[in-house]
């Protein structure tokens, strides 16, 4: 039996922490529902049976080439196809450890993806890009599927009968409990101004929250991670400059800096994300450092310079596996930190306009004050997955360093 | 004392000078869509009308090219070193044909070689003289008037004696005049076939020659490399004031001018609200750790920390702004001050400024009474448990002057250090708060010039902006020398 690693004890003591415990279940909650969004608000029945034998429009659905075209919603949907498999044969995953079974599973994800993207690639005759492109579009078929639900012998429909993307004529800014003549389904949280339904935007808008918060997050933990741990375990000349950059990262107005960025750009979401995690890395790399700096003086450092280890390797297989709980913590509040900025940049009329996004729907609600749910709604999405986040990463502080306050 | 406060000031010009250059880079990389207007008129510029509106395009272009320093290499000009014969070979790719994408191909190399500017003038000026390459003068003749045209802009225009106003419009004039179009003579060559062109030649070089104290720049090769720089030329601008926003036709500091010592003022009184709410409360939790109290306080602050600014001012708008039927709202939604407050009394004034500032002000501070009085909680916890309170408390001290003059004010330097960091957080928040209730400050401004891509306003707000936090920060570390005796002692 192999002894715990820091992150793993750290992660134990914190599940003694009401907190964490609850972050946990709502942020686990935010990633169901995220990942299962499509089976929750869409156009197209999950199980469809009539005189043609029994099918399962919602996963033509998953991959049809509008989803091609956004690849965040691609990698959800095959996430949701591949949560059930990961529960069920979790225990046959390789890897001892949590973390590295974690790490398995999101590589086998990562793997499906880019097969996934084969047939994308292009070839010189039609071959499976023409199979793709043959494949109707969910719209054309799927629309009136809901009304038509007397005629199948069977069916299992989406709770919410309503694309994201789908605009309604006749349904600009309609109130909660609106019924919409033309799929003859209940709107839960009415529509926006341009004849969204709002839940259904909702449930997409968490795909972009979490997205972006995670990829942000993870672009400013490599870069952090990397500065950091050179600046730590160089010092001398080379820590001065790179200190230098840090401070200067860290006295910089980032929001001005992704506001300029993104409005003359281009509002993209993947450029967004791109400029949150590239301006977010200073906090990180001044953790890391400090850890390093900790760390370089420890016996065990000595010991590998004398085995003749390499600088790199001794960097990033050794002393990177002993900071890694502080840099979960702020990769945490990291990640509440992008989605906020996210949120902040949609709210300002920034965003990208093609995805659902939570800023967004409130950006509407500011613009049309008599319409509250368009307020309440992303509003307290965005604060109870802020909240999740933050729980989770104070239970984490909480159990790694006691005397520190939030 | 002093030697302190100069070595945190000195610390932070690297500080400064670094963050110029990357919001410079920043802006430059966004390069302006600037080569459409060129590509209109340029391409298919036969007859001499269009040929006209072609320069004209060329004109108002460079106009706004030299206004952001844009035709510039950025940091480092290497093309200063252009030689007589690459600008021959430029020349000579740049000599049009009649097929379309020669004509392209043309405008493209025309396009490189004027944006050289002045250095090139000399090299251009020697193929025009040189009768040997006579199929050259068209295109030499159009890219040195551009190279040698010096726009004159608002921003510089007042600077300028009438006299050399007058002079120097003259001169663009004359080098517009002065052009020898090549649009048919491929084959003819100008000389031969056009007394007309060898006369604009020979007056366009005389012109240039009377000129040569502005273009003989051999010398200042190698000074060009660092200073012939569009950074450098963008530092000279911010520094001198003469940034010049292209949307508002006016300095970008006049502009900002009205509206920055609202943002400052605003954060300014959210720190001290901060301050004047965390610390009893912090203190008043340490005392009671533990209890019921503290733990639903504690959750309260947490629950208050992740509610986005954004999300409470819309929601406060929402409620207390709007109208009812009556058409009486508890806050006005909108600006600082209400439309007939010139006319107010002094008390009065300051009165409609506390009603209209109540709500943006505690949306920028309620995210900050969590991190202030969980880590003042945390201090006076720490302090309250220390060797020496417990000594205080043996000889009889009264347990608040325990609290308050032994622990808490030990506390402090964690307090200040909390409030440097603060004030960069604030600086994020203010652009939120700033648009939901229409507030004409720094946020609000940048907001704007982002959203209509005017990179010098832009830029001059987000100057002002770090100037402004790194003054604050600058206060909050001398207030730190001033709390802890043992900073000051280091540097006596």
């Amino acid at each position: 039996m192999s002894e715990a690693s820091p992150a793993q004890r750290a992660l134990a003591a914190a599940w003694r922490h009401s907190w964490f415990r609850l972050g946990c279940a709502m942020l686990g909650l935010f990633v169901l529902l995220a990942v299962y969004a499509p089976f929750l608000a869409n156009e197209a029945a999950i199980v469809w049976w009539d005189a043609g034998g029994i099918s399962l429009p919602v996963i033509a659905d998953l991959f049809n080439r509008n989803t091609f075209g956004k690849q965040h919603e691609l990698l959800f949907n095959l996430f949701a196809l591949l949560l059930p498999v990961y529960v069920l044969l979790w225990r046959m995953l390789p890897g001892r450890t949590i973390g590295r079974r974690i790490s398995v599973c999101a590589l086998i994800l990562l793997a499906c993806w880019a097969v996934v993207q084969v047939p994308l690639l292009p070839r010189p005759s039609g071959g499976y890009q023409a199979l793709w492109a043959e494949r109707p579009t969910t719209q054309r078929t799927s629309t009136t599927v809901h009304r038509d639900a007397g005629a199948a012998r069977w069916c299992l429909l989406a709770p919410i009968p309503h694309r994201w993307d789908a605009t309604y004529p006749s349904a600009v800014l309609k109130p909660p409990g609106w019924t919409n003549p033309s799929t003859g389904a209940r709107t839960w949280l009415g529509t926006d101004p341009a004849g969204h339904d709002v839940m259904a935007r909702m449930l997409f808008g968490s795909r972009i929250s979490l997205t972006i918060g995670f990829i942000a997050t993870g672009i400013a933990l490599l870069i952090g991670t990397f500065i950091g741990a050179i600046s730590g375990f160089a010092g001398g000349w080379i820590d001065l400059v790179l200190q230098r950059l840090v401070e200067i990262m860290m006295c910089f107005p980032t929001f001005l800096l992704i506001l300029a960025v993104v409005a003359m750009t281009g509002r993209d979401i993947f450029v967004i994300t791109l400029v949150i995690g590239l301006t977010s890395w200073a906090g990180i790399a001044r953790l890391v450092r400090g850890e390093f700096l900790a760390q370089s003086v420890r016996d065990y450092v000595t010991a590998g310079r004398s085995l003749g280890l390499s600088s790199g390797r001794l960097m990033f297989m050794h002393v990177l596996p002993n900071t890694m709980a502080p840099l979960l913590i702020t990769a945490t509040f990291g990640i509440a930190g992008a989605i906020l900025g996210e949120s902040g940049l949609s709210f300002l009329g920034l965003g990208d306009p093609r995805v659902a996004s939570w800023g967004q729907l409130l950006n509407h609600g500011r613009e049309n004050p008599a319409f509250a749910w368009l307020i309440y709604a992303p509003g307290f999405a965005i604060f109870v997955l802020v909240l999740a986040l933050n729980a989770v990463g104070e239970g984490l502080r909480q159990a790694f360093d006691p005397k520190a306050a939030p | 004392m002093w030697s302190y406060a100069f070595r945190r000031l000195l610390w932070m010009i690297p500080t400064f000078l670094g963050i110029l250059v990357i919001n410079f880079a920043v802006l430059r990389m966004q390069g302006l869509s600037l080569t459409d207007t060129i590509a209109s008129g340029m391409g298919k510029g036969d007859g001499e009308r269009k040929a006209e509106s072609a320069s004209q395009a060329i004109e108002t272009w460079l106009g706004r090219f030299h206004r952001t320093g844009n035709d510039l290499p950025a940091l480092i000009n290497l093309r200063g070193f252009t030689t007589s014969d690459g600008v021959r070979g430029r020349l000579l790719a740049a000599e049009r044909g009649p097929q379309v994408d020669e004509a392209k191909r043309s405008r493209a190399e025309l396009e490189d070689l004027w944006l050289q500017g002045p250095l090139l003038v000399e090299p251009l000026l020697a193929v025009l003289k040189d009768d040997g390459a006579a199929r050259l003068h068209g295109p030499a003749s159009m890219a040195l008037s551009l190279c040698a045209y010096r726009p004159l802009l608002p921003e510089d225009a007042y600077l300028l004696a009438p006299a050399e106003q007058d002079r120097i419009r003259v001169r663009n004039e004359r080098l517009k005049q002065l052009r020898i179009a090549y649009r048919n003579d491929r084959e003819q060559g100008f000389i031969t076939a056009d007394p007309e062109a060898a006369r604009k030649r020979d007056a366009l070089i005389a012109l240039l020659h009377a000129d040569a104290f502005e273009f003989s720049r051999s010398s200042r090769r190698w000074s060009a490399i660092v200073s012939e720089t569009g950074f450098v030329d963008f530092a000279h601008r911010l520094f001198t004031g003469r940034l010049y926003s292209e949307t508002r036709k006016a300095l970008a500091f006049d502009v900002i001018a009205e509206r920055w010592s609202v943002t400052a003022w605003l954060n300014l009184l959210s720190i001290l609200i901060a301050w004047a709410v965390s610390i009893p409360l912090g203190v008043w939790s340490a005392r009671r750790a533990g209890s019921f109290a503290d733990r639903a306080v504690t959750g309260l602050l947490f629950s208050l920390w992740s509610i986005p600014s954004f999300f409470v001012a819309t929601v406060l708008l929402h409620h207390f702004c709007t109208q009812d039927a009556s058409g009486a709202a508890w806050f006005p939604n909108r600006g600082l001050s209400s439309p007939d407050s010139l006319w107010l009394s002094t008390p009065a004034y300051l009165a409609d400024l506390a009603w209209h500032a109540a709500l943006p002000l505690f949306c920028l501070t309620y995210g900050s009474f969590t991190s202030l009085s969980r880590y003042l909680r945390a201090n006076v916890q720490e302090q309250l448990a220390s060797d020496y309170v417990r000594s205080a408390r043996a000889k009889g001290v009264s347990e608040d002057v325990v609290v308050w003059s032994h622990a808490t004010r030990n506390s402090m330097v964690t307090m200040i250090t909390l409030g440097a960091g603060l004030l960069a957080e604030l600086f994020g928040g203010f652009v939120f708060v700033e648009y939901v209730f229409s507030i004409p400050g720094l946020g609000m401004l940048t907001l704007e010039a982002a959203k209509q891509m005017d990179a010098p306003l832009m830029m001059a707000a987000t100057v002002v902006s770090v100037g402004l936090l790194l003054v604050g920060i600058l206060i909050a570390d001398l207030l730190y020398a001033v709390a802890d005796p043992r900073i000051r002692s280091r540097y006596v």
